[in-house]
């Protein structure tokens, strides 16, 4: 499937994409901005008051009973970072007309509510309803206090808060206690106003039948209401600085498995670097055949999981194992062992095909879900690189070994986080 | 072949049971790229004591086997690691333990019928080493350490401690560091050839197949065996009584979390009755506590809830109990709200209330059949519970007002209720 761009207004853009694979249709609408400290708490603030409630829909109550009625359709709301945007995310699911016992038409109603709990809120005196404010603070905390809970979780954003300090990609996406008390409901209004008339839009509609869906979009009182912006640049800053030594963390907690997090930087500037990056790091951690799972896990018998990711859009690799606190050492030597023994090429062509294999299937499932279709072509969206799947299959083929070798002597530690007892 | 089917949803099934007692069940779904596959046997961490049919003897095996074995079935005698055959031909696959099942698996965009090669020879073709069983124990060790350190595995085994004194279902899936330390080569291959028999497998597949040629081929690779009919297990009887009220535990934790369970002591009926009762059981969760509820607009607004809590049936015919849980900076609160509120629905139940939260809970098992890997897992794990997955839409419109009613009294009994609570530790 193809996403079909149509610019309804500077700075505003739908995007269709059609599919009859499911039952249901999929509408998101998001609002990307620059991470920063200071909004970071705000935009998860904002996101959180809004699904309280809209001048049509007064209480969450209301809205929930909407979206019964209509056959359970789901509303989903949340805040995320890719790479150094910040982006406020709004779902709607609905059943697709077609599968309901009763014809009606769900398809206009589910928009008609999207855009009511986002550019429609309730407002008393000026602001936002107090009492959601107040709510929604005390919430938030807690949320951003229970990010200890899990404990694998806590220890990968610990890393990369370390090995990003005081940069825009160490924020925690949810942002800070300090700052939530002195946020009223005047300023996170007057925050939000600016909000929706400054930052990048995109509404994206996955479904059946979209016929028209790009006008019924641009129809909605709502968005004509909405103004033309030139959003703000959010290109992802990936320059690293070559260091002599990594930074170690050790932090304690009560636990009974400790967590290792190693933080890679991935210095080569090669052409396709993001695909190349792909290809190594499916090598290095990426399943059970990768360097990682073989040796710390099936050889060493030390961690029931350990593998690697990659942060494409920030050129970083994560490599994390739990393991009995005492192997720590054993842990990192192994650990570090795979690291050189890529840059010194120890893997052939067939470890590349494996790797590529997989990939290319992950790749081949894009549209199999109507999610992760969506957050894909938002990837190229902030990006500005708008790469078609096809030609995102296309550039991890044409990976050489040559270009993963190089991207391989190019790695360096810049952290190493540690989570023990 | 037969066939069932589901009109409302435009959805068929295809189920064939061959001599050697394996089940085989076909989904076609058209238009899909993704193929999905899952056999699985009737063994989970329940099945402790049976009647090993070669020998007729009775057998009591270590906590944690049937996990284990699951874990020892990727080697194969010629030094292949499977589940790194197929990761090699670019498919995504993946093994399973619950209480009452195991489960092997794969998806694939291509290459699928190389991979199916792989996958059926591996199920069928145990190699358990004294090497290879000692290797193991330190990985599976590590993965009890990770749940040791999840509050939310830590809960539900307390609340099914309190639910339960002596079912199989308290004892944790993976075993104990000690349990498993006691498994051999020899308890393996007991187990497998106890259960790993075709008479108590099912084998599910669903993508864009045809249903005849899909068969062909399975079969074709399908070691003959022989048919060993039902297998004779041991479990304690059903207890009719909870073991306690409430257990708390403390952890690194930032708030309160809790479980709260009532335990289903009721009889079992026929498959249809036991769809209706869970559907109608889902429809009284949303009523209680779901996203409309009074209830839980009143916990959120005064902050003792975050979010909607989970709401949960489990049930087999050894256990049943449904679950409601969350973070809450209260227990005892939002129990005793709960409490008010199902006595309030037992005096006043509200029809149209009713009939809103049914057409939302339609809508979510409509949503199950968006993915080829949702469908395959749901008809296997409803059939090992003997149920039909395409019921759950059939029965749909049976679930009445009076039958939720009578399903509300008999359910939700505060004498049948417990609370298990995790709480943040002091010096936090």
């Amino acid at each position: 499937m193809s996403d079909i761009k149509t610019e309804i207004k500077t700075g505003i853009i739908v995007h269709q994409i059609d599919t009859n694979k499911f039952k249901t249709n999929l509408f998101a609408v998001f609002l990307s901005v620059p991470l920063k400290r200071d909004t970071v708490t705000k935009n998860a603030l904002v996101t959180a008051v809004l699904r309280r409630g809209t001048k049509n829909m007064v209480s969450q109550q209301q809205i929930s009973e909407k979206l019964e009625e209509m056959y359970g359709a789901n509303f989903d709301c949340g805040i995320e970072k890719t790479g150094d945007s910040h982006t406020l995310k709004f779902y709607l699911e609905a059943i697709n007309d077609e599968f309901l016992p009763e014809k009606e038409n769900l398809l206009k109603e589910s928009l008609d509510i999207l855009f009511d709990i986002i550019f429609n809120p309730l407002i008393e005196n000026g602001k936002f309803k107090e009492e959601y404010v107040k709510g929604e603070k005390q919430n938030l905390k807690q949320i951003i206090e229970s990010k200890i809970d899990n404990k694998s979780a806590y220890s990968l954003e610990r890393c990369i808060e370390e090995m990003y300090k005081d940069k825009p990609y160490g924020l925690y996406k949810y942002g800070y206690v300090e700052d939530i008390d002195k946020i009223t409901s005047e300023d996170l209004y007057n925050y939000y106003t600016s909000l929706i008339q400054n930052c990048k839009i995109d509404i994206f509609v996955s479904g059946a039948e979209l016929q028209n869906v790009a006008e019924l979009i641009q129809n909605n009182e709502l968005i004509k209401g909405l103004k033309e912006r030139q959003p703000a640049n959010i290109e992802s800053d990936t320059k690293k600085e070559r260091i002599d030594e990594p930074k170690y963390v050790e932090e304690s907690m009560q636990v009974a498995q400790g967590k290792i997090v190693v933080g890679l930087d991935i210095l080569s500037e090669q052409d396709d670097v993001y695909y190349v990056g792909s290809v190594y790091n499916t090598i290095l951690g990426g399943g059970s055949n990768s360097k990682l799972f073989q040796n710390v896990r099936e050889k060493a018998s030390l961690a029931y999981t350990c593998g690697s990711s990659y942060i494409k859009r920030k050129k970083n690799i994560i490599i994390r194992a739990g393991i009995e606190i005492e192997n720590y050492d054993k842990a990192i030597e192994i650990i570090k062992q795979q690291l050189e023994d890529m840059r010194n090429g120890k893997f052939d062509e067939d470890d590349i095909e494996k790797a590529k294999k997989l990939l290319i299937s992950s790749i081949d499932s894009i549209d199999e879900e109507q999610d992760t279709e969506i957050t894909y072509y938002l990837g190229q969206e902030l990006a500005q690189t708008n790469v078609p799947i096809d030609e995102y299959k296309k550039k991890i083929q044409e990976t050489t070994k040559e270009q993963i070798l190089e991207l391989a002597k190019s790695i360096q530690i810049n952290t190493i986080y540690f989570l023990r007892a | 072949m037969k066939i069932i089917e589901s009109s409302k949803i435009k959805e068929k099934a295809y189920i064939e049971k061959l001599e050697s007692g394996l089940t085989i069940i076909i989904v076609p779904k058209q238009g899909t790229k993704k193929k999905y596959i899952i056999w699985g046997t009737h063994f989970g961490s329940i099945d402790n004591k049976f009647i090993e049919p070669n020998t007729n003897e009775e057998v009591v095996v270590p906590d944690g086997v049937a996990h284990f074995l699951e874990h020892k079935m990727f080697e194969q005698k010629n030094g292949i690691n499977s589940l790194d055959a197929l990761m090699a031909l670019g498919v995504d696959a993946n093994a399973y333990t619950t209480n009452n099942h195991t489960a092997y698996l794969f998806e694939s965009t291509d290459n699928f019928y190389e991979a199916l090669d792989e996958f059926m020879d591996y199920v069928q073709n145990p190699y358990y080493t004294d090497e290879n069983v000692e290797k193991e124990k330190g990985i599976i060790g590590q993965e009890i350490r990770m749940y040791d350190d999840d509050p939310a595995w830590q809960l539900y085994m307390n609340a099914l401690d309190c639910l339960y004194k002596e079912n199989p279902i308290k004892i944790d899936i993976a075993g104990t560091v000690e349990s498993i330390s006691g498994i051999n080569k020899e308890i393996l291959y007991k187990c497998y050839n106890t259960f790993y028999n075709p008479a108590n497998m099912v084998l599910v597949v669903c993508g864009d197949f045809e249903p005849e040629k899909i068969l062909k081929e399975i079969k074709s690779r399908l070691i003959p065996k022989e048919n060993h009919a039902e297998i004779k297990r041991f479990y304690p009887p059903k207890e009719l009584v909870i073991n306690k009220k409430s257990k708390e535990t403390k952890m690194e934790v930032s708030q309160p979390i809790f479980m709260i369970g009532f335990k289903d002591v009721n009889d079992i009926k026929s498959s249809e009755e036991v769809i209706k009762k869970h559907i109608a059981i889902e429809v009284l969760l949303n009523m209680l506590c779901g996203k409309s509820s009074k209830l839980y607009k009143k916990m959120y607004d005064e902050g003792v809830l975050l979010s909607q809590p989970d709401l949960d049936y489990e049930f087999t015919n050894l256990y049943a109990h449904v679950l409601i849980s969350g973070q809450t900076n209260n227990p005892e609160k939002f129990q005793n709200e709960l409490n008010n509120a199902i006595n309030e629905f037992k005096q006043n139940f509200d029809e149209s209330y009713f009939n809103r939260i049914k057409k939302k809970v339609y809508g979510d098992y409509v949503c199950e059949y968006n993915s080829v890997a949702d469908i395959a897992r749901m008809f296997l794990a409803d059939f090992f519970k003997g149920l039909n997955s395409f019921d759950y839409i059939e029965q749909y419109d049976a679930v009445t007002t009076e039958y939720a009613k009578q399903v509300l009294e008999e359910i939700f009994d505060e004498k049948n209720e417990i609370i298990s609570v995790v709480r943040p530790k002091d010096n936090n």
